[in-house]
C-alpha cells in the first residue's frame, strides 16, 4: 500500500476537489478517513491528536491479531495522478453558482452556469439540475399521493441531464465527476449495466469519490457481478470491496478487509462502525457493544449506524443504556430514521408496542425504504397479535430487499401463529436459503414441521441436524433430535444425540431436567444393550440427583448387578432380605 | 399503510375527467328548450348521453384515453356535430390557463346539477338529476376538485396542458401527413383558429427548452422547426400505449419498460378504481378462458405499469399470479400468490368476503385455498391436499363457511381427478367431523360423502355457482361409480350394484337452474362495465371501414343504438358452468349408448356456449364430434374435420388434439392392415401417457388397450391376452369400471380369435354384467354381439342361440352403433344363417345377401379390408351356391383385392401423416 503520507496527501487534495464540486458527502467521508490515518509518532503534536484518542486500549483488546499494515503481497497499487484543475476563466460565475448551490438554490445555480463550457461548470450545472429535480420529485411524491398509494413521481431533469452527459461522454469530453453523475442518472433510469460501466470508469480515473463507489456497490447485487468489474487497484478499492462483501453477507471476508484497512486508517470512525456492523451480523454482541461504546465516546454526536448499537442493547436488554442512547440521538437530530428506530427499539423493550410502532412509522415516513424499520415494525405487530399488519410490514421489507432473512423468518412466524404451518414453511425455506448458518431459523422450521398439523418428523430431524451443525447456542437442536429419534423408535440415534447433548451440557456446565432425561435414557438404553459398564456410569451419575430418577437408577443398578452375577433376577429378588 | 385497506371508491380528478365534465355540461346545459343549443335532434342528444355514460363505466384499459382518442370517438358519435364538439372541448380546455379558471369552471358545473328539491320543473327543461349516473359522476368530480390542495390544482393545470399538447401534436402530425384529405382539412382549420393560444404556449416552452440546452446538440440531425420538435415529443407519448396494449412479444420487453420510465411529460392517468377492478376482472376471465394462448408479456407490461402507478393496488399481484399460472411459470406464480395475500390478507378483491374483515385476522384461508389449487394445477396433488387440509382447518377456526364450502369442492375435484391412483384413505383426521365416518372408507366413498356434504353446505349458504358445480361433480361421480350403501354389514343390506342414470340426469338438470336464477337476479355491477366496454369498442370498429366501404356502413352505424338491447346479463362463469353441464350430458349419453343424443348435446355446446367456454372445453367438444364422425361417416370426413380443429386450436390444448389424431390414425391403420404403422402410433400414445408431468390414467388405459388390439391384429394372441390381462388388473385396482367392461370384452375377442371360444365365453358374460350394472347399453350390445359370435364358433348346433342373441341386440346396434359394429352384426347374422344346417340358401337368398351387401357398403368408408374380404368371401359362396357365376366372380375378385390390400399395405394417400 502506498505510504500513510501519500494517502494523506491524496485525500487532502481530494477533499478540496470534492467540496469544490459540492460533492459534500464524499468529501465528508474522505475527511473522516484523512483524520483516521495514524499520525507518525515523530510528528506527534497534541493538537493533531485530539481526534486520535489514546483510548483504543479497549479496541486493541479485541483485535485478536495485531494487524500488519502491509497489504497482501503481490498487489501493486496504481497511483492515480491527482487531477489538474482547469479553468480559472469563468471562475467568478462558478463562485456565484457554488454559493447558490450551498444555499440549496439549485436551479439558480444551474442558471448562472448556463453558458459555461468548462468541465467543472458543466458538472456543477448538471449536478444542480439533478438535485433540483430530486428535490421537486420528493415534494411531488407527497403532493401526488393518490388513493392507491404514492404515485411514482419522477425526476423530470433526468432526461435532459442524461442526454447532455451521454453526448459529452461520446465525445470524450467528460471528467470523472461527470461520469459519476452520469452513472447516477443511468442507475435511476434503470439502465444498470451501462451505469456500472460508467461508474467503473469514473472510479478508475478518480478513486477518491466515495459516493461513486457506493453507487457502484449498490449495483453489485451478486458476487458474479462483482467479479466481472474491471477495477484498477487502488487502496480505495479495498474500502469498496469490504463494503460489497458486507452487503453480500460475506461477513468474514468483509471483516478481514476492514481489519486490514485499520492498519493504515487506525482511527477511522467509519471503519470502526463498519466492523461493528459486521460483527453484529456475525452475532458477536459483546464485541459490538464495546466497539460502539468506544465509538460514541470519540464521536458522541454520531447518529449513523447507531441503530445497530441499539439493536445490541435491545438483545441484551439494557434498559437504561438504550434510553440513554435514545435521549442522546434525539437531542442530536430528531428527524433521522435511525433516531426514530432507536426510540422504537426502546419502547419495544419496554413492552409499549403501540408507541414503538408509532416511532417505526415515523422512521419509515422519513425513509420509505428503511429496511430494518419495516422488519422491526413487523415484530411489534406480532407482539400486538395483529397478524395481517405484521405480514404486510414484513412483506414490504422483503420486497425492498429479498435477501432479508429476518423478514422472511418473521413472515413464517406470523403464519405459524395463526395456525398455518404448511403455508409458513414456504417462508421459513426462504429464510434459511438466504441465511443457512443461523441455527434459530433451522429450529423454527423444524418446529414448524413438528407441529401437530404437519407432523413431518423426518423433515424436522433434517432441520434440527442442520441447526446442530451451525452452532446452536441455545442447545435446543440436540435435545430435540434425541427426543425425536426416541419417539420414532430409533434408540441408537437417540443415544448418540443424548450423549452429544450431555457432553455439551458438561462443557457448558449446565444442568437441568434435560441432563436427567439424557442420563436416564442412556442408562436404560445401555442396559438393554447389555453394555453394563457404560450403563453403570450413567446410573451412578443419576444417583447425584434427587427425585424419582434416583430410584430408577437404583433399581437399574440392582438389576444389572444381578444380571451380571448370572442368576435369574426373579430368584434373587426372592431371596433378598 | 400497513393493515389498512384503502377505500375502493377513491376518486381523483384528471384532465380526461375535466373534458368529460365539459361534455356533460354541454349535454345538460341549463336551457329552456328540450333540445339544447348545439344539438339538432333528440337522438343526437341522446347519443351523446349514452356515449358519456359508457365512458364513465367502460373498463377496457387501466389508463384513461388521451384527448385525441376522445376526439376520434366524438367524431363517430357527433355526426354533424363533431366539429362543434371537439372544438368546444379543446377550446374550453385550452382556456384553462390559471388556477382561477379551474375554480370558475367547477363553479359553473355546479349549476348544471339540479338541486335536491328540483322535483318540480318544466318538462322541457334539461337538468341533470344529481342521483343519476352522470349526475353522480359530476358530483364526484366537483367533490374531488374541492378536496384538492393548491399544489394539487397546480398539478391538474399542468396535466391539462400536457393532455392538450399531446393531442395537438398528434393532430398536427396527422395534418402534415394527410394534407389532401378533405374532411381533415376542414377540421384542422377550425382547430388552428381556436388553438392558437395553445400553440403559442408550446412554442414558448420549446424556446425555453432550446435555450436551456443550447450548446448541447442532440437535435443536430433534425431541422429546428416547430413541427419536428413537436413530433419529437409526440413520439414519446405515442409509442407507450402501443407497447402496453399489443406491444412486441419478446423484443420490446425490456426496452418497452425503459421507454415507460423515460417518458417525463406523458400524461398518464389511471382510470377510476372501479373501472380498473372491472378491467382486471375481465382480464382474469380472459386468462382462464384462453389459458396458455393468452399473451403473457403484453399483459405483464400492463400490470407492471399499473403497479408503478398504484403501488397500493394489490390485486395486480393476483393477476400476475394468474398469468403465470396459466403459462406454467411455477416459481413466479408461487411468489406472486404469496405476495398478494401477504399484502391484502385476502380481503381485497374477493367478492364473497364479508365487509370489513369481521375479525381482523385476515382471510388467509383463501390464500391456502388458492395455493392448494395452484399446487394441483402444477401436478402436486399430494402437496395440494396437505394445503387444502390446512385450509379446511383454518376455515373452521375462522368460521368462514363460504371458504370451507369452496375448499371442500376443491378437494372433491382433486379427489375425483387423481384420487384413484392411491387406493387407501388419504384424507386425514380433520375431515372426520365432515364425513362422520372413520377414515376406513375407500377414496371413492370418501369422495361421495364429501361431495354430498359440500353440496349441502353450498345450498345452505346459497352459493349458486358452487351448487351447480357440485351438482355436476355428483353427476360425474354417478356416471362412473356404483352406488352402494356406505356401511354394509349384515345380510339385510341389499347390494344394489348399479349406477343410476336417473340420478345423473337429475343432477345435471338441477345445475341448469342456475341460469334462470341469474337471469332474474343479474349481477349488474360487472356486466354493466363489460357492456360499456363492448359498446365503445364497436364504436371504434367502423371507424376504419366506414371510409372505405360505404355499403356496410349502415349496418355498423346502427351499433350505437344497440345500447338498449342488452344481449345477456348472464356472467361468463355461469354460462361456462351451464355449458359444461351440456358437455357432461354428451359424455353421459356417449356412455349410455345413445349416439344421436350425445351428438346433439355436443353440438348444442359447440354452437351456444362456444363464446363462454374455456379453450380446453371447446377442444373436448371438438374431439367428441370428430370421434363421432369417424365412427359414423368414416375416416375421410373425420380427418378433414380434424384439420379444421387443428387450425382452430393452434396452440391451446394441443395435446388433446394430438391424442385424437393418434387414435384415428391407429384405428385406420388397424383397419387397413398397416400393422407396423399401428404399432408405431400406439407407441407414440404410450409415450404421451407416461408424461413427466402427471399420470393420466385414462390415457394410460387407452394406450395399453390399443397395444393389445394391435397385438391381436398381428395374431400374437398370447401376448395380446397378457397385455389385456395386466390392463384389467390395473383398471380393477383403480376402480375404472367402465374400462373394466371394455377390457373384458377385448379379452373375450382375443380368445375367440385364437380359437378358444370356450375360454372366451366367461369373459364376454362378465363384460355383459358390468355393462348391465353401469347401464352401458351400447357396449352391452357390442358384448352381446361378441357373445353371439362365440356361440357361433362353438359349432353349428349353437346357431339358434347366437341368432336369438343377435336379434335381441340388433335394435341397439342399428340405432346407435357405428359403421364397424353394424357391419360386424350383419356379417355375423349372415354367418349364422349359413352355418344353420336347416337353412337353405336357395330358398331365401336375400336373407343372407342383403346383410352382406349392407356390411360391404358400410365397411367401404372405414377401409376395413379384413371384414370386407370376409363379406365378399361369404357373398361369393352364396352366389356360387345359387349358381350365379358372374356375380360370384365379381365377389371373388373383390375378395381377392381386399386380401391383397391387406397383405401389402401401401402407404399411399396419407396426407395426415406427413
Amino acid at each position: 500500500m502506498s505510504s500513510k503520507e501519500s494517502c494523506r496527501n491524496e485525500l487532502r487534495t481530494a477533499i478540496r476537489q470534492l467540496s469544490d464540486r459540492c460533492l459534500y458527502s464524499a468529501s465528508k467521508w474522505a475527511a473522516e478517513q484523512l483524520v483516521g490515518i495514524e499520525q507518525d509518532p515523530a510528528k506527534f503534536t497534541p493538537s493533531n491528536t485530539r481526534f486520535q484518542r489514546g483510548s483504543s486500549s479497549i479496541r486493541r483488546r479485541f483485535r485478536t491479531n495485531e494487524i500488519n499494515s502491509t497489504p497482501p503481497t503481490g498487489v501493486a497499487y496504481v497511483s492515480t495522478p491527482v487531477m489538474e484543475e482547469d479553468e480559472a476563466i469563468h471562475g467568478d460565475f462558478y463562485l456565484l453558482a457554488k454559493s447558490y448551490f450551498d444555499c440549496r438554490e439549485y436551479r439558480r445555480a444551474a442558471h448562472v452556469l448556463r453558458d459555461q463550457t468548462g468541465k467543472k461548470s458543466v458538472f456543477l450545472r448538471c449536478y444542480a439540475l439533478y438535485l433540483a429535480g430530486e428535490k421537486r420529485k420528493e415534494e411531488e411524491t407527497i403532493e401526488l399521493e393518490g388513493p392507491l398509494g404514492k404515485s411514482d413521481a419522477v425526476n423530470r431533469e433526468l432526461v435532459s441531464v442524461e442526454r447532455e452527459l451521454s453526448t459529452l461522454s461520446k465525445n470524450n469530453m467528460i471528467d470523472p465527476f461527470g461520469l459519476y453523475l452520469y452513472g447516477l442518472v443511468l442507475k435511476e433510469k434503470g439502465n444498470e449495466n451501462l451505469a456500472r460501466k460508467v461508474l467503473v470508469e469514473s472510479v478508475n480515473s478518480y478513486p477518491w469519490n466515495w459516493s461513486a463507489w457506493s453507487e457502484l456497490q449498490s449495483l453489485c447485487t451478486t458476487v458474479d457481478i462483482l467479479n466481472s468489474l474491471n477495477l484498477s487497484n487502488h487502496w480505495m478499492k479495498e474500502f469498496f470491496l469490504a463494503s460489497v462483501y458486507q452487503e453480500l453477507r460475506m461477513h468474514n471476508e468483509a471483516l478481514s478487509k476492514y481489519e486490514n484497512l485499520q492498519g493504515t486508517f487506525t482511527f477511522s470512525n467509519y471503519l470502526q462502525a463498519q466492523i461493528g456492523k459486521t460483527q453484529y451480523s456475525l452475532r458477536e454482541f459483546d464485541q459490538v457493544e464495546v466497539i460502539f461504546e468506544d465509538l460514541l465516546r470519540n464521536d458522541p454526536y454520531r447518529v449513523e449506524d447507531m441503530d445497530t448499537y441499539s439493536n445490541v442493547l435491545y438483545t441484551k436488554e439494557y434498559f437504561s443504556a438504550l434510553s440513554y442512547l435514545a435521549h442522546r440521538v434525539i437531542m442530536t437530530d430528531k428527524y433521522r430514521p435511525e433516531s426514530c428506530c432507536i426510540i422504537g427499539n426502546y419502547y419495544s423493550l419496554k413492552g409499549l408496542h403501540e408507541k414503538s410502532v408509532m416511532y417505526f412509522r415515523r422512521a419509515l415516513k422519513l425513509n420509505k425504504k428503511y429496511l430494518s424499520a419495516w422488519t422491526l415494525m413487523g415484530h411489534e405487530y406480532v407482539e400486538m397479535k395483529n397478524t395481517p399488519a405484521a405480514v404486510d410490514a414484513y412483506r414490504r421489507a422483503v420486497d425492498i430487499n429479498p435477501r432479508d432473512y429476518r423478514a422472511w423468518y418473521g413472515l413464517g412466524q406470523a403464519y405459524e401463529m395463526i395456525g398455518m404451518p404448511h403455508y409458513a414453511l414456504h417462508y421459513f425455506q426462504k429464510s434459511v436459503f438466504f441465511q443457512p448458518i443461523d441455527s434459530r431459523l433451522w429450529i423454527a422450521m423444524a418446529q414448524c414441521y413438528e407441529s401437530e398439523q404437519l407432523h413431518m418428523l423426518e423433515e424436522a430431524i433434517k432441520c434440527y441436524k442442520r441447526a446442530a451443525n451451525c452452532n446452536d447456542t441455545e442447545a435446543i437442536a440436540l435435545h430435540r433430535l434425541a427426543e425425536l429419534h426416541r419417539e420414532l423408535g430409533q434408540p441408537e440415534e437417540a443415544a448418540f444425540y443424548y450423549k452429544k447433548d450431555l457432553e455439551r451440557m458438561e462443557a457448558e456446565e449446565r444442568e437441568g431436567p434435560n441432563t436427567v432425561e439424557a442420563l436416564t435414557f442412556l442408562a436404560t438404553h445401555y442396559k438393554t444393550q447389555k453394555r453394563f459398564e457404560e450403563a453403570e456410569v450413567y446410573c451412578t451419575r443419576l444417583l447425584d440427583y434427587t427425585g424419582p430418577e434416583r430410584e430408577t437408577a437404583k433399581s437399574l443398578l440392582r438389576g444389572m448387578r444381578i444380571a451380571q452375577s448370572g442368576f435369574p433376577s426373579m430368584d434373587v429378588e426372592h431371596f433378598h432380605p | 399503510m400497513t393493515g389498512v385497506v384503502k377505500a375502493p371508491g377513491a376518486f381523483a380528478i384528471t384532465p380526461h375527467k375535466v373534458s368529460l365534465c365539459i361534455l356533460v355540461h354541454t349535454y345538460a346545459s341549463p336551457s329552456q328548450i328540450s333540445v339544447p343549443f348545439p344539438f339538432s335532434s333528440v337522438s343526437q342528444h341522446n347519443r351523446l348521453g349514452l356515449y358519456l355514460l359508457a365512458l364513465t363505466k367502460s373498463c377496457d384499459d387501466i389508463l384513461e384515453p388521451k384527448l385525441d382518442q376522445l376526439i376520434n370517438q366524438l367524431r363517430e358519435i357527433g355526426g354533424l356535430l363533431d366539429d362543434w364538439l371537439t372544438d368546444h372541448v379543446t377550446s374550453r380546455l385550452s382556456s384553462l390557463s390559471a388556477p382561477d379558471d379551474l375554480f370558475n369552471f367547477f363553479n359553473e358545473l355546479r349549476e348544471t346539477l339540479g338541486g335536491p328539491d328540483s322535483g318540480v320543473m318544466d318538462d322541457d327543461q334539461v337538468i341533470l338529476d344529481p342521483n343519476s349516473n352522470l349526475g353522480m359522476f359530476l358530483r364526484r368530480c366537483i367533490l374531488a376538485f374541492n378536496l384538492l390542495t393548491f399544489e394539487g390544482i397546480c398539478h391538474l393545470l399542468t396535466n391539462i396542458g400536457i393532455y392538450c399538447k399531446e393531442a395537438i401534436s398528434s393532430s398536427s402530425y396527422e395534418h402534415r401527413l394527410d394534407d389532401s384529405s378533405n374532411d381533415l382539412e376542414s377540421l384542422s382549420e377550425y382547430e388552428n383558429m381556436d388553438l392558437n393560444l395553445v400553440f403559442k404556449k408550446i412554442n414558448e416552452e420549446m424556446e425555453a427548452r432550446k435555450k436551456a440546452t443550447e450548446q448541447v446538440s442532440f437535435h443536430l440531425h433534425l431541422p429546428k422547426d416547430l413541427s419536428t420538435l413537436v413530433e419529437d415529443v409526440e413520439v414519446f407519448a405515442d409509442t407507450k400505449p402501443e407497447h402496453n396494449e399489443k406491444g412486441g412479444e419478446s423484443s420490446s420487453y425490456a426496452s418497452g419498460d425503459l421507454l415507460r420510465d423515460v417518458d417525463p411529460d406523458g400524461g398518464v392517468f389511471l382510470r377510476t378504481n372501479w373501472q380498473i377492478q372491472g378491467y382486471l376482472m375481465e382480464q382474469a376471465d380472459a386468462i382462464e378462458k384462453h389459458g396458455s394462448s393468452f399473451t403473457f408479456n403484453a399483459f405483464e407490461l400492463t400490470l407492471r405499469q399499473l403497479q408503478k402507478l398504484a403501488p397500493e393496488f394489490h390485486r395486480v399481484h393476483f393477476l400476475r399470479y394468474l398469468n403465470n399460472l396459466h403459462h406454467d411459470e411455477y416459481f413466479s406464480a408461487l411468489e406472486n400468490l404469496h405476495r398478494y395475500f401477504d399484502y391484502s390478507a385476502g380481503t381485497e378483491g374477493f367478492d364473497f368476503v364479508p365487509p370489513a374483515g369481521s375479525n381482523g385476522f385476515g382471510r388467509f384461508e383463501i390464500a391456502l385455498l388458492c395455493l392448494g389449487m395452484m399446487q394441483f394445477h402444477f401436478g402436486h396433488p399430494k402437496r395440494a391436499l396437505e394445503v387444502l387440509t390446512e385450509a379446511v382447518l383454518v376455515s373452521q377456526q375462522q368460521c368462514n363457511d363460504t371458504c370451507l364450502a369452496y375448499t371442500l369442492a376443491a378437494i372433491c375435484n382433486l379427489l375425483s381427478e387423481i384420487g384413484f391412483s392411491t387406493t387407501s384413505g388419504i384424507l386425514g383426521s380433520p375431515f372426520s367431523p365432515m364425513t362422520n365416518v372413520g377414515t376406513s372408507l375407500s377414496v371413492q366413498q370418501q369422495l361421495f360423502v364429501l361431495l354430498n356434504g359440500s353440496l349441502k353446505r353450498a345450498e345452505s349458504l346459497k352459493l349458486k355457482q358452487l351448487i351447480a358445480a357440485n351438482n355436476l361433480a355428483l353427476a360425474k361421480f354417478g356416471l362412473t361409480h356404483v352406488q352402494r350403501p356406505l356401511l354394509s354389514f349384515g345380510p339385510k343390506i341389499s347390494m344394489k350394484l348399479r349406477t343410476c342414470p336417473i340420478i345423473v340426469c337429475k343432477e345435471l338438470r338441477s345445475s341448469y337452474h342456475l341460469i334462470s336464477d341469474f337471469c332474474c337476479e343479474g349481477s349488474t355491477m360487472t356486466t354493466d362495465g363489460a357492456f360499456s366496454t363492448a359498446w365503445l369498442k364497436n364504436l371504434q370498429k367502423p371507424m376504419g371501414s366506414l371510409v372505405m366501404s360505404q355499403d356496410n356502413g349502415s349496418g355498423n352505424n346502427s351499433n350505437p343504438f344497440l345500447f338498449f338491447t342488452q344481449p345477456s346479463s348472464i356472467p361468463g362463469s355461469v354460462l361456462q358452468l351451464v355449458g359444461s353441464s351440456y358437455l357432461h350430458r354428451a359424455t353421459a349419453w356417449e356412455m349410455y349408448g345413445s349416439a344421436p343424443l350425445a351428438r346433439v348435446n355436443a353440438l348444442v355446446y359447440a354452437t351456444c356456449f362456444a363464446d363462454a367456454s374455456s379453450s380446453s372445453d371447446a377442444v373436448v367438444v371438438h374431439v367428441k364430434l370428430i370421434q363421432h364422425l369417424a365412427a359414423f361417416r368414416g375416416y375421410k370426413e373425420a380427418f378433414a374435420a380434424l384439420k379444421i380443429a387443428e387450425e382452430k386450436f393452434l396452440c391451446a390444448s394441443k395435446s388433446r388434439i394430438l391424442i385424437l389424431k393418434l387414435q384415428l390414425l391407429h384405428e385406420r391403420a388397424l383397419h387397413r392392415g398397416h400393422l407396423k404403422l399401428a404399432q408405431q402410433v400406439c407407441d407414440e400414445l404410450g409415450v404421451l401417457a407416461s408424461s413427466v408431468a402427471s399420470v393420466d390414467l385414462q390415457l394410460k388405459t387407452e394406450a395399453s388397450l390399443r397395444h393389445a388390439r394391435t397385438l391381436l391384429a398381428a395374431k400374437q394372441f398370447s401376448q395380446a391376452a397378457a397385455v389385456a390381462h395386466s390392463l384389467f388388473c390395473m383398471c380393477y385396482k383403480f376402480n375404472l369400471q367402465v374400462e373394466n367392461a371394455t377390457v373384458l370384452l377385448l379379452l373375450a375377442e382375443i380368445h375367440m380369435k385364437s380359437g378358444n371360444a370356450v375360454v372366451g365365453l366367461p369373459y364376454a358374460l362378465a363384460s355383459l354384467s358390468y355393462c348391465q350394472s353401469f347401464n352401458l347399453d351400447l357396449l352391452k350390445a357390442s358384448a352381446t354381439l361378441t357373445l353371439a359370435e362365440l356361440w357361433l364358433s362353438l359349432g353349428s348346433n349353437h346357431t339358434k342361440t347366437a341368432l336369438t342373441l343377435l336379434h335381441g341386440a340388433f335394435p341397439m346396434i342399428l340405432g346407435h352403433g357405428g359403421l364397424e359394429l353394424c357391419a360386424r352384426a350383419y356379417i355375423t347374422e349372415a354367418k349364422c344363417y349359413l352355418s344353420d344346417p336347416s337353412f337353405s340358401v336357395s330358398d331365401n337368398p336375400e336373407l343372407v345377401l342383403d346383410p352382406l351387401r349392407q356390411a360391404a357398403d358400410e365397411l367401404q368408408a372405414l377401409e376395413y379390408h379384413e371384414l370386407m374380404a370376409e363379406a365378399f368371401y361369404l357373398m361369393a359362396i352364396v352366389y356360387g351356391k345359387l349358381g350365379q357365376l358372374q356375380q360370384r366372380e365379381e365377389a371373388a375378385s373383390s375378395f381377392k383385392n381386399h386380401i391383397v390390400a391387406l397383405d401389402h399395405p401401401h402407404d399411399a394417400d396419407d396426407p395426415v401423416l406427413s
